[in-house]
Order: structure tokens, then C-alpha cells, then sequence
């Protein structure tokens, strides 16, 4: 009996295997299924979510509060309507009614309280412990309201609001992770981890239903991969890939390119508070010695955004400042100031690499360039899970880092620049530095602030221990029997439900 | 008991494992690749048009043409320059841990063997649990730790191999032991060494020479595998492992930086499959 | 039957003419076989006699066109009943070979398939169409006719389960069954035990014999064919030298070298005092060398000049008695001496009574290895004892022989004398001083005074090093000969084993058999050895080359005042060169003594067995008495009591199989019997074995 069960069983996974991977391989069991390409992603927690797979699952299972387009503008989701205090330290939402979360149970000001004092909780080692410390309070004040009190003024606040990490959740969720209930404009039906998520879509999505019926996020290890699979027709998106990739799907039958500019960057940075970092005149050295006109025409073929050093990219454009520049390459220059330092016969240095996207690439063309002015370097590729695991990129003296785009440079600066930030990488410690990010953080005057971030933009072209050569475009591929896509420079908040058949 | 044949040359031994490797096709192709190779490791850095890790932006992705043979990779590094100065790379690494595998497996097993009882069940049996684990497993664990450079990777070919060599070592010795000539030895008041070193160990030559032929291939692919992995030689250096990983993504792009290195792999790994053959026929039809 | 077969009357039998056979082509062509003339009428047994070399097998497979790929069937023809075989086209030769011809090879064990069991080989031979069918009764009836005792379960077993004794008698049963017109036996009892190999022996002249099938039987040993044969043909290097009937051949020869291999054989009652072996000098010519003139030319004591230039033909000396020699009338008359030059004969009894070596209750175990299950349920291992407190003495200037069958223990005897293999129990003690078990224990001078010959000339000498340097090692390393004097020793001593200087520099690849066994005992006299051991020395060795090994043998033991173990299985050997002999069975001393008192009644009734076992070169000597019955039993398995008791054909009863048997002196002193019966008794009771010269 039990054998028979356990066939009967067998063979209807065979049957509706079968089924599926014709309907997978036609491409056609339905033109509502779209199916996209990701990467693997490692856990799904919203509170842990760090890899832009990850968010890519979330942002289309939940909602958040505040949403960013792609204008760089504020836009409301599961918040309709908000006002903020005079003193700048009470901002209170009015929420949106009659949404209900996949399972039936209905939104309100709860859950968005809960999602908060779990997202801020101070003991919980998160992410978002720092971005939401300067909150002193999260209430539901009303059956559709609820009011974020702060401890000080913070104008980015509902930048804030938009972090990856910030969808919304039931306050009585859970496992989450594992059991996805969510507002968002697809549900999960079903989760084999580390090879695919089928989600159907939520026709009563406050935003509408959404394009197709079914989604299928298929998981692969590699970009490579998924760009095959892509060409062979297995796939209709692919959200991110690396810029080989990208030029290979030129003229691809069927396939339509796109591409977006973001303020993304890949940081080279120096580890300043001990040798040979500590020294300015080895930070200058290898400001001279970097060639990023060739590195842009090489690496990235010419479709990134010249870097100045700086995190703030042409996207700013409020704040981005085009003059600023550092030092013209100048590698006999270079050279003597090495040798004045002490290298007369090279300074050796490993170069830490995670593997992926351009940056091996780029690591090969830079050693190159700064050999040439008396470095030597020596690479050493590691899998992103390492180098980024274990703080490893933290403690290396050199080191290139990917660093994904973000609605304001704010968070860059507090982050990764000031003075005993989570991310800061370089160890850097600036007290004017500080005391510029801090002015920029919290001033409600916009001149004050853009006037902040030009002298920020000076300071770091010419002697800030980073090498910003770069701002990446993220690319997308989209079969062409679909339409609507609108690629986020932070690949994972696309909206998928927006993409629909031709 | 026949009568005594009259007495061969001592050329003639040479003599006939040359004719032997050659005389048939496959064996012959093989060696002949194989000292291809070798000379193209020797000599060729020195012959190729450009640097291994010279990069040409001018001439960046060009297909194989008459300036460059195998064509350029992404950026704008010669790939015929750069297979050429991979092979002596390779060859080095893949010969100095097949090397020192061989020395130190056939030290530890001819002796162990010789001697037989605990001595022996102890290395032996620490053998089989270094060969219980894949040789690649071995060699990332290994890798991780020590960090990836030319001497971990020597090392790490060193280690996985060495429990292999003693094992051939071991078979040979324990078949010879019996034999009378050892024991007239051994009534002749001969110590160990000499059983071992004079004694035995000739016999124990001809296999040992096969199984580090074979060992060699085996050891060229590791290389290469490990350089593929990234856990190897580390870039810019023309390793043909490295060399194929990074030609991945780059495939719809430029598919020759990725087909010469792999053919190259392939070709060399063959060929010294197809020498250790012959070689193995040659020493074999001498024997008795 | 389906296959034309000629009816009994018109049978004719084997009959080949100027037959050759060589191997190789063109210029590299050797001829194995020159020239041969056979005829084997049905009903009779026609033994093929001649060394290595001598071409017998390649002419035994070539009647069964059996040959190996690269062997061309030169001029000659083959018939079988009239049929011609060589014309035999592929439909023909198959049933040619399924049913018409058998074949009883050396060893049984390869020739038979593995994965089925014996039962339906035998019915393949049977009914070789349709095996399924075969008659059972018919096969068992078989299996009992060649002396299987349980037809039933052998039937069912698998090849490698069965003896060698067994396996040699399925192997004649299936030969039988088919019916044959001819059955080529080749050298079907080498690899037996003696005693095994006088039951096959029995067997083939009462089964065999007499069926109507012509019979080939191809062997080295003069001794085997005269008891089995009809007719006897000697082979010399491809050729055809004598032909003759059995009597008149071994009563007189006529070809000097069918002279020469009868005076080089062994005999029981001839020791080396009354009657040195007359080895023929130099060698067997390789295929390679062809005299224009008589084969035999090089190596003959009757030569002359004519016979250096022409070969001589075949010459009718009698009724049926054909012989290639072209001075057989002169030696028919005895105006000339056609016998080898007798070496001279040195002995004297010089008594001397000082024991050299002592081996006192010497015991060796050895434990099969359990497996981890066995160990877990403690299931006792399955041991051998294989030497069962042996007592031995060796005597200054003697021959002490020591003779067993297999699982007697007498190599790990002399493996546990010399060290290489230590005992578990007893005391050694060599001129005096005790020697440890262990060789790598011992003085360097005990060890170089206690040396030991092989029994495998091609594996005692290191393959890698030359003559010379082997030698120099031995006389370097234990002698202590000074490295520059040692080229010269290296001389002295192979021209002591009359091999000429220049084999110093050649490899043991390059040397003859016999060759290589020179160069052992040179090195074991190279260290100045007092005693010497030899474990089966002779064994694989031609008869004239072993002939000349044993006198070599004799007169370095005089040269050198040396004392001799010598280990053998043939009893033959033994009984000529030993001055003291031992008989181990089953690891057990069953008697020992002086040569002349064990070789002579009372025997001990193993002893009596074996002699009696031995094949004679003397066809009038017919069986002495029914062989011995049973078959080695499994050395894990012997019981308390006597060993031998099993197999005894003088069992008293309960007593043997019960009781150690103790250790009856005979009434000439020296003279030791381990058995329970009375020495007196078995004396009234034996008849002597020993023909007309008393020990």
C-alpha cells in the first residue's frame, strides 16, 4: 500500500515534471508565465536580505512603505499619504485600506509597526540596527495611521524608508524565510530552494494585477548560464549581467537589450591606518598612477560613467560636481613620490578580488597601469562568499569592492567614509571629513547641503584613499515577446508585475 | 631450459624502446607532441611576438589573423603568446609535483614494503585515507588554507599523488620480495638498503616509469583544474586553467581565448596519455 | 556421432612422415622438428622421449595441428587412419579435434574452463552436440574407471576446487569419454607428487592401455615411459635419433645418446660409490645452431669424421629398432665405446662423526589469516603445522637428503635453517654454537659458513647484475676478499663449476639453465661455506645437465671438506648422491638414518610407499605393488596419531589414528622407524624393493 502511494506519488511529480519542462521548453504552456533568470539566493529573510537576488524575491512578494521610481522620486506604495512635524522629528503616515496579505489577513498600522521595532531592534546585530537607530518610536496612531518619531531631523528620512530591508511584514508572520506572506503583486506557490520560486500573481494587488499570471524566478550559480539559457529560450529576463555578456547579445534574435545608468561604482581603496596606506604620499602615488579614461574604455567598453574618486555620481544630479577630478595620470610623478616614501624599489601589495561582475577584469588592467609607476601587485581572486564573508574585505590593505547604487549619496558617506561606519573599509578618519558628513546628514537646506557634498567631492578627488574609476550601467535582456520593462539601477526593486505579453 | 641464446648489445635495450614507442601510430603522435611541447616550454617564451601579459588595448578581441595568431582576448592580450608561455608554466608545475611524488612515494613504499608488518600497515593504511578523499577536494581544502601560489599548487600535487606512486611501488615490491634472488640476498648478510636499493628496486623501475607518465597527465590536468577553479596560479599569469575560466563569459565575444587554451589542456594531456602507453608497451616486451 | 569415423578394422593409427616443423619466417626461421618418422599403431603406446629442446612438444602439437601462430608445418605428412591432417580444411579440423583426437596437457588447471563446473566439461566430451544430454551414468562410471572415489560431488565441483591428482584423472576421464583415435598425453604427471604420480601411471597402463586408442605419450623421463610404453622414440634436438621397442631399447641402446641420457639417470640402488652418473658434456644445440653433419656430432664419444660431415640417415638395426647412427654395427659388437668417459670415483668412509649442524624439535605453525568476522565470533583460525618437532643431524664431509612430497615441509625446513623463515620452537646449533632464528641476526661468519642453493634457477640470481658481479658481492661481502683480488677469484671460482672465465661478464638472461645453477653453487662456495643447503636444486634441470650438476656437486663437496643438505622429492636423486637420509611426511621425521639402511628393509611403510612409487628405467621392473591410495590430506586438518594413517595400506588400527607413533630404533643402531609396528615385523613383512643390490 504504501508502495503504491509512494508510486502513484512518483509518478505524478514524473507526469507534472514532464508537463513542466515542455511547457519550459515551448516556451508557450502559457505567454503568462514569465520566467527570469537570478541568481541563488541564500536566505529570505527580509531582515537579512543583503544579495540583489534576495531583494529581487522580496520587492515582488511585499511591499514597502515608500517606493523610489526611476526618477529618483519618492512614490507611494502601502503608505498613501504622509506629513511631517515642524520640528522635523514626527513624520506620521497615513496608510492605505483594504489591502490584504496573500494568506487573508488584513494590513495595518501593526504590521507596519512590527516591521520596524524588528528592523531597528539595537541588540539584533542587523543591517538596518544603524540606519534605523535614530529612531526613537514606531506607533499605530490611528485604525490607518502610523507615526515614526525621530531623536533627530534627518531630511532623508523617507529615503530612508526605502531601504531594501524595510518591506512591509505581518506583524504575526512566521518563519520568515521560509513562508513568504506578503502584500505584493505576486505570492509564492512554491520554493525549491537553490532552483527556482514559482509565484502566481495577486490579482488584487493594490497597483492592479499584475502582467503576467505566473512567475518563475529560476536560480543559477552563474551569469553565464543564465544568458544561455536566455538565448536558448528557456528564460524571458535576465536582470544582471556582466558587460562581456551584455556586447555578446548584440543583435541576438528575439531579445531585447536594456540598460540603465546607476551610481554604482567598484571601489579600489587603501587601507589608511597602517602602512603603507597611512602614508599621503602612497595614496597620492596611486592616484597618479591609475589611467580610468583606459579603464572605462577597456573594462566596461566604454558604457560606464567616468569615476572622479568620489561616491557621487553623474545620477546626483543636484549634487554631482563635473569639474571636480583628480589628479591627471602622471606616472613618472608617481614613481618619485613612492621613492620618496621609502619604494624606491616597489612598493608590493596583494590586491583582494572577489570574483565576479567586471572586476577581475579590472583588477588585471589596474595592475598593469600601476606596475608601470613602480607598484607591485600581486592579485588574489577570491568567490564573493569569501571575500565578503568572515568582514575579510574589511581587513585587507587593498582591495576592490562593488558597491550597489542608492537613492541618495547620504548613505555612502555613512557608511562607508565616516569615522567608524559599518562598511568602512579603508579605516578611513577625517574629523573635517565628519563634520561635513554630519552638516550634509542633517541640515533641512538643500544649498547647505549640496555645498557639503562639493567639498566632500574635493577632498576625496584628491586625497581621499579611494579609486572610483568608474559608475557601472546594470544591464537587462528581455525576450521580445514581453514589454514594460522598467530597469532600477538597483536591479532587484524592478517591478516585475509591470512587465506584460506584447 | 634452453640453450644459452647469444648475447644482445647493451644498445640494443635503448634501442627498442625507442623503436617501440614509435612503432605504432598513437604512441608515436603522442611522444611526438609531447617533445612539441617541451620545446615549445623551453624555447618558446623566448620566440613568441609579444608578452604573456602584455595588453595591446589597440587590438583588443581581434579574431585569429596574421599578427596574431590566436587572436586577442578583451584586453588586447596575445593569446599565442600567452598558450605558448602557459606551457612552460604548466609543464613546470605538473612535472616538479609529479617529481616530487614519485621520489618521496617510492622512498616511503619501497621501504615500507620491503620491511612489511607494522611499519608497513601504518604508511599504507595512511595512504588509503589520503586517497579516500578526491584528489580535488584535497587539493582546495589544502588551498585554502595555504593560499593559492606556484608552491601550495606543487605541494598540493605532491600530496595527492604520492599515496598512488607508493601503492604501484608496493604491488611491484611485494611480487619481487619472494623472488630467490632476494633471499640469497638476505642470506648473503645484505642490509635492508641494499635488498631495497639494489635489490629490488630495479624491478620496481619499469612500472614506476609508466605510472609517472600517467601520473604526469593526471597531474597537468589537476593544474589546470585548479587554475580553472581560480584556486590556482592567480591572474594575470597565462595558466591555461585560469586562462579558460576567464574566457567563460567571453565566449559569444571571443570563443578563441577560450577554444586555444582548452585545446591546449586537451592535446598535451592526451598525448602524454599516448606516450605513457607506448611507453609502457616498450618496457613491458623487454622484460623477459 | 556424427562423425565419419573409419571402422575398427581398417584403422591404421598415427603415422607421420619426414615431418618438420619450424617457427619464424625467412632467414629467422628455426627448426624445431627436422625430419621425423612416427608411427603409432591404434591399441599401442608410443612414448616420444627427449630433453628441452628436443622438439617433442611442438611434434605432439603438430599432429594435433595444435601449434601457436608463427609455427610453419614444413615438408612431411600426417595421417590418422588414412585421413590426412595436415590437408584438413576448418569443418574437417573441428571435428577432428572434437572427436577424433584428445589431448592430456602438463597442467590439467588451464586447460579446463573455470566458471563451469567439471560435470559438464565431462559432458561435453561426452556429446559434444548436445552436452545436456549426455548420459550421467556413463560419466560416473568414467570418473570411477580413472579413481575418483565420489563421482557425484566431483561432478558438481569446479575445477580450482579439485586436486592436482584429481584434476589430472577428470582431465584422463574426459580424454576417454570421447572415444579417440588417437590421445597425445604430454607429460601428464610432471607436476604431480610422486606417490600421486604412480597411482596416474597405474591408471594410464589399466585404463588406458588396451582400449583400441593409439597413444602418445611425450616425457623427458626415460623412467616414466619403460613401465607404460611400447615402443619408444628418442628425440634429439628436433631429431629423430632411435626407435625402438621397449625392451630392446633399455636393454641395449644404440645411439650413443640414448646411451648417454640411460647412464646419466639416477637409479634407486645406485649410489655415487657403486656407480657415478656419466653426464654427456656440453650442451643441447639451440634451434638456431644446425650442424651440416649428425646432431649429435658435438657432444659424442664415439665420433669420427664422417660423421661431422653428413648426416646419417635411418638405419634398420633390428625388428622395428631403427637408429641415425652410422656406427651402431660396431657398437652392437662392442669394438667400440659408445658410453660418456666415467668421472673418477672418490670416496672414502671417512666416518667422520662430528655433527655440523643440529636441528632439535624444530616446530613451525602457520596460521591462516582470520578475517575481522571470524576474530568477532572467535572461530578458531585454520592452521598448518607444518613442522612438527623435527630432529635432525647433519654429519661433517656427508650427504644428508632430505625427501618429502608437497606439504612435507622440507623447503620450510630448510627456510627455517638458514633463517629466512624462523621456526616457532626448537634449537639450532651449527659447529657447536647456537644460531638464531633469524639470518639478520647472526654473526656475519655463521652466516657466511651457512649458505643455501635454490631451487629456481631463473629467479636465484638478480636478473639486473652480471655474473661477475654477483659473485664478487658474495665474495666481497662475506669472504672478505680484498676488492682488487676479487676479479681473479671471481675466475677461480667459476672455473671450479667448469664454466669458463668470460661469463663474468654476462647477465643470468643470457645462461642456460643449468648455467645459472652453476653460478648459485659458486656463490654459495664463493663465501667458503662449510655447509650447504639445497632445496630442490636439480629439480627443473635436463637429465644431462643434471647429471653433471650432481658429480660437480660431488667432487666440490670433496674439494671443499663441505657438508651437503640436500632437499628433493625425487627419491631417485636422492638415493644416489646422499649418504644419510631423512623421509618427512606431513612435517613429521618418519624415518632417518644412514642411505644405505633406509633404502633397504625395514622401511618405514611411507618409505616402502615411495620406493615403490618411483618410476624405473627398466621396463622388466614392472609395478611393484599397488600404488598408494588416497590423496595428500589437507595439512590444516591432521588429526592426533600417526599422520601417515590415513593412507597407510599397514594400518593396525585404532592405534595409529590415535596415538603418536613412537620411535623404534632399528637393530642396526643408527637407523630410526617412527612407527607402531616393530621393526623385526616390517622386515618379515616387506619384500625388498631394491632389486638385486642390496643398500
Amino acid at each position: 500500500m504504501l508502495v503504491h502511494n509512494v508510486l502513484s506519488r512518483r509518478l505524478g511529480v514524473h507526469i507534472a515534471a514532464t508537463v513542466f519542462s515542455l511547457g519550459l521548453l515551448t516556451g508557450t504552456c502559457t505567454a503568462q508565465t514569465l520566467r527570469v533568470g537570478s541568481e541563488i539566493p541564500a536566505q529570505l529573510d527580509p531582515a537579512f536580505a543583503s544579495s540583489d537576488a534576495e531583494i529581487l524575491v522580496l520587492s515582488n512578494v511585499y511591499d514597502y512603505l515608500v517606493d523610489v521610481d526611476a526618477g529618483n522620486q519618492i512614490q507611494p506604495r502601502l503608505a498613501q499619504s504622509w506629513s511631517v512635524s515642524d520640528d522635523s522629528l514626527s513624520w506620521t503616515f497615513t496608510l492605505r485600506e483594504g489591502v490584504t496579505f496573500h494568506s487573508g489577513a488584513a494590513f495595518g498600522p501593526d504590521d507596519v509597526v512590527a516591521t520596524f521595532e524588528r528592523l531597528r531592534d539595537p541588540d539584533a546585530d542587523l543591517p538596518t540596527s544603524d540606519l534605523y537607530a535614530n529612531l526613537r518610536s514606531v506607533e499605530a496612531t490611528g485604525p490607518a495611521q502610523v507615526t515614526f518619531t525621530l531623536a533627530e531631523p534627518n531630511p532623508f528620512f523617507l529615503f530612508d524608508l526605502t531601504d531594501n530591508h524595510a518591506v512591509i511584514i505581518d506583524s504575526e508572520a512566521l518563519e520568515l524565510g521560509r513562508v513568504f506572506d506578503g502584500t505584493g503583486p505576486f505570492a509564492v506557490s512554491d520554493y525549491a530552494a537553490e532552483d527556482r520560486m514559482t509565484l502566481r500573481a495577486n490579482p488584487d494587488h493594490f497597483a492592479g494585477a499584475p502582467g503576467v499570471a505566473t512567475l518563475e524566478l529560476i536560480f543559477f550559480a552563474e551569469q553565464a548560464a543564465a544568458v544561455s539559457a536566455l538565448r536558448g529560450g528557456q528564460l524571458d529576463l535576465v536582470l544582471r549581467m556582466p558587460t562581456p555578456l551584455f556586447q555578446s547579445l548584440e543583435g541576438a534574435r528575439g531579445i531585447e537589450r536594456h540598460r540603465v545608468a546607476t551610481n554604482g561604482f567598484d571601489l579600489i581603496r587603501l587601507r589608511t591606518d597602517r602602512t603603507p596606506g597611512k602614508d599621503p604620499l602612497v595614496v597620492q602615488a596611486l592616484k597618479l598612477a591609475v589611467d580610468r579614461e583606459a579603464i572605462v574604455e577597456v573594462v566596461t567598453d566604454g558604457l560606464a560613467e567616468l569615476g572622479s574618486d568620489t561616491p557621487i555620481g553623474p545620477l546626483y544630479e543636484a549634487y554631482h560636481r563635473a569639474e571636480v577630478a583628480p589628479p591627471a595620470r602622471d606616472v613618472d610623478r608617481a614613481r618619485e613620490l613612492l621613492a620618496e616614501a621609502g619604494y624606491g624599489d616597489g612598493l608590493e601589495l596583494v590586491l583582494h578580488v572577489p570574483d565576479s561582475g567586471d572586476r577581475p577584469d579590472l583588477a588585471v588592467v589596474l595592475k598593469e597601469q600601476l606596475e608601470q609607476a613602480g607598484f607591485e601587485i600581486e592579485l588574489r581572486l577570491q568567490p564573493e562568499s569569501v571575500y565578503y564573508g568572515d568582514g575579510g574585505w574589511l581587513d585587507v590593505d587593498f582591495g576592490i569592492t562593488g558597491w550597489g547604487s542608492r537613492p541618495v549619496p547620504q548613505f555612502y558617506f555613512e557608511t562607508m567614509i565616516a569615522c567608524g561606519a559599518v562598511w568602512n573599509e579603508a579605516h578611513y578618519c577625517d574629523p573635517d571629513v565628519d563634520a561635513l558628513i554630519e552638516l550634509a546628514g542633517s541640515t533641512p537646506s538643500e544649498n547647505e547641503r549640496a555645498a557639503a557634498y562639493a567639498e566632500l567631492q574635493r577632498i576625496l578627488a584628491s586625497e581621499g584613499p579611494y579609486v572610483i574609476p568608474y559608475f557601472f550601467p546594470q544591464f537587462a535582456a528581455l525576450r521580445d515577446t514581453f514589454t514594460g520593462l522598467e530597469l532600477k539601477a538597483f536591479p532587484g526593486r524592478t517591478d516585475l508585475a509591470a512587465i506584460r505579453p506584447r | 631450459m634452453t640453450s644459452s641464446p647469444p648475447r644482445p648489445s647493451r644498445l640494443d635495450g635503448a634501442r627498442r624502446v625507442f623503436g617501440e614507442l614509435y612503432a605504432r601510430p598513437t604512441s608515436a603522435i603522442g611522444t611526438t607532441l609531447v617533445a612539441v611541447f617541451l620545446l615549445l616550454a623551453a624555447l618558446g617564451p623566448a620566440l613568441v611576438p609579444y608578452g604573456p601579459t602584455e595588453q595591446l588595448l589597440a587590438e583588443r578581441s581581434q579574431a585569429p589573423n596574421a599578427a596574431h595568431l590566436f587572436g586577442t582576448d578583451r584586453l588586447g592580450r596575445d593569446v599565442f603568446s600567452r598558450v605558448v608561455a602557459g606551457a612552460r608554466d604548466i609543464l613546470l608545475l605538473a612535472g616538479g609535483g609529479t617529481f616530487v611524488a614519485v621520489v618521496l612515494g617510492t622512498w616511503t613504499g619501497l621501504f615500507a614494503a620491503t620491511l612489511g608488518g607494522w611499519w608497513e600497515e601504518i604508511t599504507f593504511r595512511l595512504y588509503d585515507a589520503l586517497l579516500a578523499m578526491p584528489a580535488l577536494l584535497l587539493a582546495l581544502l589544502l588551498l585554502g588554507t595555504l593560499g593559492p601560489s606556484r608552491g601550495s599548487v606543487l605541494g598540493v600535487i605532491a600530496l595527492a599523488y604520492t599515496p598512488i606512486v607508493a601503492r604501484v611501488v608496493r604491488s611491484v615490491v611485494l611480487s619481487v620480495k619472494t623472488r630467490e634472488w632476494v633471499a640469497a640476498a638476505r642470506l648473503q648478510g645484505e642490509s635492508l638498503a641494499w635488498i631495497a636499493g639494489r635489490e629490488i628496486l630495479p624491478s620496481v623501475l619499469p612500472a614506476l616509469a609508466v605510472e609517472s607518465a600517467l601520473r604526469f597527465a593526471y597531474a597537468i590536468f589537476l593544474v589546470a583544474s585548479l587554475g580553472f577553479l581560480g584556486v590556482g596560479v592567480q591572474p594575470p599569469a597565462p595558466d591555461w586553467g585560469l586562462m579558460v575560466a576567464e574566457a567563460r563569459d567571453h565566449v559569444y565575444l571571443t570563443p578563441w581565448s577560450l577554444f586555444f587554451p582548452a585545446a591546449a589542456i586537451s592535446l598535451l594531456v592526451i598525448s602524454v596519455n599516448l606516450a605513457a602507453d607506448g611507453l609502457g608497451r616498450a618496457l613491458r616486451s623487454g622484460t623477459r | 556421432m556424427s562423425v565419419l569415423r573409419p571402422p575398427a578394422a581398417s584403422r591404421d593409427g598415427l603415422d607421420v612422415r619426414g615431418l618438420s616443423v619450424a617457427y619464424g619466417r625467412g632467414p629467422d626461421s628455426v627448426a624445431a622438428v627436422r625430419d621425423v618418422d612416427l608411427h603409432v599403431p591404434p591399441g599401442s603406446t608410443v612414448g616420444l622421449v627427449g630433453e628441452s629442446g628436443s622438439g617433442k612438444t611442438t611434434l605432439a602439437l603438430a599432429v594435433l595441428r595444435a601449434l601457436p601462430a608463427g609455427a610453419r608445418i614444413g615438408p612431411g605428412r600426417v595421417t590418422l587412419d588414412g585421413d590426412d591432417v595436415l590437408a584438413m580444411q576448418p569443418e574437417e579440423l573441428r571435428a577432428y579435434w572434437r572427436t577424433r583426437v584428445a589431448l592430456v596437457p602438463q597442467d590439467p588447471l588451464p586447460s579446463m574452463n573455470p566458471s563451469h563446473p567439471v560435470g559438464r566439461q565431462l559432458a561435453e566430451s561426452l556429446q559434444p552436440d548436445r552436452p545436456g544430454q549426455a548420459d550421467r551414468d556413463e560419466i560416473d562410471d568414467m570418473l570411477d574407471s580413472v579413481g575418483i572415489g565420489d563421482p557425484r560431488r566431483i561432478r558438481r565441483s569446479y575445477p580450482f576446487e579439485l586436486s592436482g591428482g584429481q584434476q589430472q584423472r577428470v582431465m584422463i576421464a574426459m580424454a576417454l569419454l570421447g572415444r579417440p583415435e588417437l590421445l597425445v598425453m604430454d607429460e601428464p604427471t610432471s607436476n604431480l607428487d610422486v606417490t600421486t604420480e604412480a597411482a596416474i601411471l597405474e591408471l594410464v597402463r589399466e585404463r588406458v592401455r588396451g582400449t583400441g586408442t593409439a597413444v602418445l605419450y611425450v616425457s623427458h623421463s626415460l623412467a616414466v615411459v619403460a613401465s607404460l610404453c611400447d615402443q619408444v622414440v628418442v628425440l634429439y634436438a628436433g631429431e629423430l635419433v632411435e626407435r625402438a621397442p621397449v625392451e630392446p631399447l633399455y636393454r641395449q641402446p644404440l645411439h650413443p645418446y640414448t646411451i648417454g641420457l640411460l647412464d646419466s639417470v639416477p637409479r634407486i640402488g645406485r649410489s655415487k660409490r657403486q656407480a657415478p652418473l656419466r653426464p654427456i658434456p656440453g650442451r643441447i644445440p639451440s634451434a638456431a645452431e644446425r650442424p651440416a653433419g649428425c646432431i649429435f656430432a658435438a657432444r659424442c664419444p664415439a665420433v669420427e669424421d664422417a660423421c661431422r660431415a653428413q648426416r646419417p640417415g635411418m638405419d634398420a638395426a633390428g625388428e622395428d629398432h631403427a637408429v641415425a647412427c652410422r656406427r651402431w654395427q660396431e657398437i652392437v659388437a662392442g669394438t667400440i665405446d659408445a658410453r660418456q668417459p666415467a668421472p673418477p670415483s672418490f670416496h672414502d668412509d671417512d666416518g667422520a662423526d662430528t655433527v655440523v649442524l643440529r636441528a632439535e624439535r624444530i616446530d613451525k605453525r602457520f596460521t591462516v589469516r582470520r578475517s575481522v568476522v571470524d576474530r568477532l565470533l572467535r572461530r578458531p583460525g585454520s592452521e598448518v603445522h607444518a613442522l612438527r618437532r623435527v630432529d635432525l643431524q647433519l654429519r661433517h664431509g656427508r650427504t644428508l637428503g632430505l625427501v618429502g612430497e608437497s606439504g612435507s615441509g622440507k623447503s620450510t625446513f630448510a627456510r627455517a635453517v638458514v633463517g629466512l623463515e624462523p621456526a616457532d620452537a626448537g634449537r639450532f646449533t651449527f659447529l657447536g654454537d647456537p644460531l638464531d632464528r633469524r639470518v639478520e641476526r647472526r654473526s656475519r661468519d655463521q652466516v657466511r659458513r651457512l649458505q643455501m642453493v635454490f631451487q629456481s634457477s631463473d629467479e636465484a640470481l638478480s636478473p639486473q647484475r652480471s655474473v661477475g658481479a654477483t659473485l664478487r658481492r658474495a665474495l666481497v661481502r662475506l669472504a672478505g676478499t680484498d676488492r682488487s683480488a676479487a676479479g681473479e677469484a671471481v675466475a677461480t671460482l667459476l672455473e671450479s663449476v667448469a664454466l669458463t672465465p668470460d661469463y663474468a661478464e654476462r647477465r643470468p638472461g643470457e645462461l642456460s639453465g643449468g648455467e645459472k645453477q652453476r653460478v648459485a653453487i659458486a656463490r654459495a662456495f664463493a663465501s667458503g661455506a662449510e655447509a650447504i643447503l639445497f632445496d630442490e636444486s636439480v629439480s627443473g634441470l635436463d637429465v644431462s645437465v643434471q647429471a653433471a650438476v650432481l658429480n660437480l656437486l660431488d667432487r666440490l663437496q670433496r674439494e671443499h671438506d663441505a657438508s651437503y643438505l640436500f632437499i628433493s622429492h625425487d627419491l631417485a636423486v636422492v638415493a644416489h648422491l646422499a649418504d644419510d637420509v631423512a623421509v618427512l611426511y606431513l612435517g613429521q621425521v618418519m624415518e632417518s638414518g644412514p642411505a644405505g639402511h633406509v633404502l633397504a628393509r625395514p622401511y618405514h611403510p611411507y618409505t616402502e610407499a615411495l620406493l615403490a612409487a618411483v618410476p624405473r628405467p627398466d621396463p622388466s621392473a614392472g609395478p611393484a605393488r599397488e600404488p598408494l591410495a588416497g590423496e595428500l590430506p589437507d595439512p590444516r586438518q591432521v588429526a592426533a596419531g600417526c599422520p601417515f594413517a590415513t593412507r597407510c595400506p599397514r594400518v593396525l588400527g585404532p592405534v595409529c589414528h590415535e596415538q603418536a607413533p613412537p620411535q623404534q630404533l632399528s637393530a642396526d643402531g643408527d637407523h630410526r622407524i617412527r612407527c607402531h609396528i616393530e621393526p623385526a615385523e616390517l622386515e618379515r613383512l616387506q619384500a625388498p624393493l631394491m632389486g638385486e643390490e642390496p643398500g
